[in-house]
């Protein structure tokens, strides 16, 4: 085999590794997990259970505590899944929380946060908070939710 | 040769081992990499939204969007005093207002009962609808107050204050909240899902069956009284349910002379049970029962009736879809006499597509031909039109309608309406 011909093949080798780093590593950017206060009791959720609570349907936790929803400002990946999760356009969101507002069932829409950062603030002060954070974001002080019994990466993980 | 041969495996060996490691800590290095830039790009984000409010100061307070918190240091360690202010549930009045400009033109031969500053027998005229304050405070975790004050547009262009809603409500949890005070009742679902508020509905005006009392519609949708609200423990059929007890005191024009009539409404009861089911997210299945005893002055007045309102509801709104059904059965049965049932319905489906949602709703009512109903009688038709979004706050909205009327011509209008909240 001729020296040029194993310098590229070396070289596409190497491209090809890379990429596949690059691909993997940014693969776990896309993994959502549901997380809560460390001091909240709650393990499990189902997804409608999640749907409830994220629509602002329910408003305490089993164990009476009120749900604080953490959310991500528009443009931000945690937004999307959210509005995937509520089968949601972001005008639609908007829209649903200004009637949620007015029919008495919510004193204001969540507060949207610009960082994943903000979020782990947010969750160290309200005991009954709950944000969902791409996995990587997810640091101590932050419990992570199984949904349906699954944990983020899990196969059949629904924001995987 | 053995040596050599080893020698040969464990240097294959660790270079292997070696490639490993290397290829690990290039994955970790990318995965670093890849945080940092995250890290890096919230921190632009923060300081391009700071350098963005800096460029305006006057306006540095509603420079960002509605519910969302002032922009902070990603990595502060400590709490910052204006994300705890941004979070914490505030004691003072919140507020929100919905106002509206419309403009109306209906080939009314004969004039009808002009509303929301409509004036009746006019070709067409505009008019500025309902001005509608939606005020909300939290006393405490359980407890909060909500008001609703609309001012109307009335008759050549005076205006009446309305205090549509006044609540104190107390959320015990879930399952039972309490409130008390002026609400609006709780018949069918569009009565306490839509409100006072054009912005929030797809249409330019209610439906007929639903339209406010004070407006000339049939139902009494305002009461003053006691309402309890929760959910009822019910796997994955989600019921959900309400009981009121208050007094309507319902007080409608008659829709061909104006003149108001007193429904002289005893205390009413009503009791609703609605289903969200788990598995088809953004439908609702329900009905109520309300109750009370009122006058018909038309014809006397000692003559009382025995009022009760049936309602059956399917409603669907998720994924741009907004499909409403509702129907009624007023039954009026007057004390040692006839009894009437008059049917009611009204079905209306729209579909967002991008910033437009056109619209079509089919209603109809058959209200009885004798007593303090006759202005209404036969009505029904369809309306259809369009809703144009410009943004979250503001939308245009264009409607048709054609209403058959019995015994009188049918009546076509054209609605436009600029609707918008604040």
């Amino acid at each position: 085999m001729p020296m040029n011909t194993k310098l590229i093949l070396g070289c596409v080798a190497i491209c090809l590794s890379a990429l596949d780093g690059v691909s993997s590593a940014l693969g776990q950017t896309g993994v959502v997990a549901v997380v809560v206060s460390e001091k909240n009791t709650a393990n499990n959720l189902s997804i409608p259970e999640l749907r409830k609570l994220f629509g602002g349907e329910t408003h305490s936790w089993p164990g009476g505590q009120s749900v604080k929803l953490i959310v991500r400002a528009p443009g931000a990946h945690e937004r999307v899944v959210l509005l995937k999760l509520l089968g949601m356009s972001e005008s639609e969101y908007k829209r649903y929380w200004v009637a949620q507002v007015f029919r008495g069932e919510a004193q204001f829409e969540p507060v949207a946060l610009f960082s994943n950062a903000m979020q782990r603030e947010a969750l160290g002060i309200f005991p009954g908070a709950l944000a969902l954070v791409e996995v990587q974001d997810v640091r101590p002080g932050m419990k992570i939710v199984k949904i349906d019994g699954l944990l983020p990466g899990k196969a059949g993980y629904v924001f995987n | 040769m053995r040596h050599n041969r080893a020698a040969l495996i464990l240097l294959l060996v660790s270079g292997l081992s070696h490639a490993q490691d290397s290829v690990l800590s290039d994955r970790e290095l990318i995965q670093q990499l890849a945080q940092q830039v995250k890290t890096l790009q919230e921190r632009v984000d923060v300081l391009e939204s700071r350098h963005q409010a800096e460029e305006v100061p006057d306006a540095g307070a509603t420079h960002a969007p509605l519910g969302t918190a002032p922009p902070q240091a990603a990595d502060g360690d400590g709490q910052s005093p204006s994300l705890m202010q941004s979070l914490h549930e505030s004691h003072g009045i919140q507020w929100r207002g919905f106002g509206e400009a419309d403009y109306k033109a209906l080939d009314q031969r004969t004039p009808e009962l002009g509303t929301y500053g409509f004036v009746p027998g006019s070709h067409g005229n505009f008019y500025t609808g309902d001005f509608d304050l939606l005020l909300t405070s939290r006393l405490s975790d359980k407890a909060s107050v909500l008001s609703e004050i609309v001012f109307g547009e009335k008759d050549a262009q005076s205006f009446g204050v309305d205090l549509e809603r006044l609540l104190f409500k107390y959320d015990f949890n879930d399952h039972l909240k309490f409130s008390v005070g002026r609400y609006h009742t709780g018949i069918g679902y569009y009565n306490t899902a839509f409100h006072s508020g054009s912005w929030l509905q797809t249409t330019a005006d209610r439906p007929l069956i639903m339209e406010f009392a004070d407006d000339g519609g049939v139902l009494p949708t305002q009461a003053v009284g006691l309402s309890i609200t929760g959910t009822i423990p019910s796997g994955r059929l989600g019921l959900n349910y309400t009981a009121e007890y208050g007094s309507s005191d319902t007080i409608r024009p008659d829709l061909l002379t104006a003149k108001p009539e007193d429904e002289n409404n005893g205390n009413h009861i009503n009791v609703g049970l609605f289903a969200r089911p788990d598995r088809f997210p953004g439908l609702q299945i329900g009905g109520s029962i309300y109750h009370d005893r009122i006058s018909d002055f038309t014809l006397g007045p000692s003559v009382r009736i025995s009022q009760t309102i049936i309602n059956g509801h399917i409603v669907y709104v998720r994924h741009g879809i907004e499909f409403l059904n509702e129907g009624f059965l007023l039954r009026h049965a007057y004390e040692g006499s006839a009894t009437y049932n008059m049917p009611a319905f009204y079905s209306q489906i729209s579909k967002q597509v991008g910033h437009i949602r056109p619209f079509f709703r089919y209603q109809y009512i058959n209200a009885n031909q004798v007593g303090f109903l006759s202005d209404v009688a036969l009505r029904h038709g369809p309306s259809f039109g369009a809703r144009y979004d410009f943004n979250d706050f503001i939308a245009l909205k264009a409607q048709f309608d054609h209403t058959i009327r019995k015994g009188q011509p049918d009546l076509n209008g054209l609605h436009l309406q600029l609707a918008f909240t604040f």
